[in-house]
């Protein structure tokens, strides 16, 4: 076992575990804006990790693939952050309110939340 | 009475289904010494092609993807007959709200890379997996994202037909260069070149790029036509 599969193995180990998290918290959040937050974050640096881990894992054998990877890495910091700021953006024009427990309903940030949107209608 | 009627129907077409399908005979044998062995050694040894998969769509059954190529056609030229008539006087299309500055320059951005990959899938066809359908589907998607992330973004309809039927008319100009050269449609004329080039195969790399860019361009003017739909 070589120096660059055990340095690349931690980077895919890592990277499934940030990926495990963000799976896990798409599943439980509760509501969309958690659960773009957990889909999104987690799982561009799980994607990101994985992928630079396999491009140094090839590097004794290949140096190319760890160009190739670079790329696919550029592309996903770009894509990922980009399609989920546009979700949330639709999310939000299309009124779709965060989660509040019912107990805490009259705190501040729901009502700013209300505002905000009666004074974009107006 | 009507649902008697509709039993008795269903038993008959039952029936017939299940006797006919009892004529087909045993299945195993037959794909076992079937024209599996003929493709997989042919590929290698004749073609020089590394993907078996792309030589049986492109050089064996290469009549049957014009075929396809042309039930694409077919499809978007009705989809647009359809629809035209609603278009014309739209200049823009109708949105709830325009897209955020974020997305705007992201778009741009990415459509260059978008539509790298997808000739980067199709040219490569014939060593990789992917072709030239999933090639031209990468390219349309590029458009799609610049057709939601621009309301503007407008896509040259006389470019986009002048791309297709360009396509079209050389893969059957190539099939019928085959038929002169060696006696059949789509027969593999061109020198084969090396296992694993990029320059190799004859002309299945250069019909898989036809069939890409004709798959961008339908999907494209699809996709297009279907965005810019106003109803009233």
């Amino acid at each position: 076992m070589s120096l660059f599969e055990i340095i690349g193995g931690l980077f895919i180990v890592l990277g499934s575990i940030f990926l495990f998290l963000g799976g896990l918290g798409i599943f439980r959040m509760p509501d969309v804006y958690n659960r773009l937050q957990a889909g999104t974050k987690a799982t561009t640096l799980g994607a990101m990790s994985v992928i630079f881990g396999v491009g140094i894992i090839q590097l004794e054998n290949d140096w190319t693939w760890l160009l190739k990877a670079m790329i696919i890495l550029i592309f996903i910091a770009f894509s990922n952050p980009i399609s989920s700021h546009a979700l949330a953006r639709a999310m939000c024009k299309g009124k779709a309110y965060p989660f509040i427990k019912s107990k805490d309903k009259d705190i501040n940030a729901y009502k700013e939340f209300i505002d905000n949107q009666k004074m974009e209608e107006e | 009475m009507k649902k008697v009627i509709v039993l008795l129907l269903l038993a008959v077409t039952g029936y017939y289904l299940v006797i006919s399908f009892m004529d087909l005979g045993k299945y195993g044998p037959v794909v076992e010494t079937g024209v599996k062995d003929f493709y997989l050694e042919k590929t290698v040894s004749e073609l020089h092609v590394a993907n078996t998969i792309t030589s049986i769509i492109v050089s064996f059954r290469g009549f049957d993807t014009l075929g396809e190529v042309t039930v694409l056609f077919l499809a978007a030229t009705a989809l647009g007959g359809i629809l035209y008539k609603r278009r014309h006087d739209v200049g823009g299309r109708s949105v709830l709200f325009p897209s955020s500055s974020i997305v705007k320059s992201g778009s741009k951005l990415l459509f260059p890379a978008i539509i790298l990959l997808g000739a980067y899938v199709f040219i490569h066809g014939h060593l990789s997996p992917g072709g030239g359908f999933q090639g031209g589907a990468i390219i349309a998607t590029g458009f799609l994202l610049m057709l939601l992330a621009y309301d503007n973004f407008s896509v040259s309809h006389n470019v986009l037909s002048f791309i297709e039927s360009f396509a079209g008319i050389f893969f059957v100009l190539f099939g019928l260069a085959g038929m002169m050269m060696g006696g059949t449609f789509l027969e593999n004329f061109m020198p084969v070149g090396k296992l694993n080039d990029l320059f190799s195969g004859g002309i299945i790399p250069i019909i898989y790029i036809l069939v890409g860019l004709k798959v961008a361009a339908e999907l494209t003017g699809l996709i297009y036509t279907v965005l810019h739909e106003k109803e009233n």
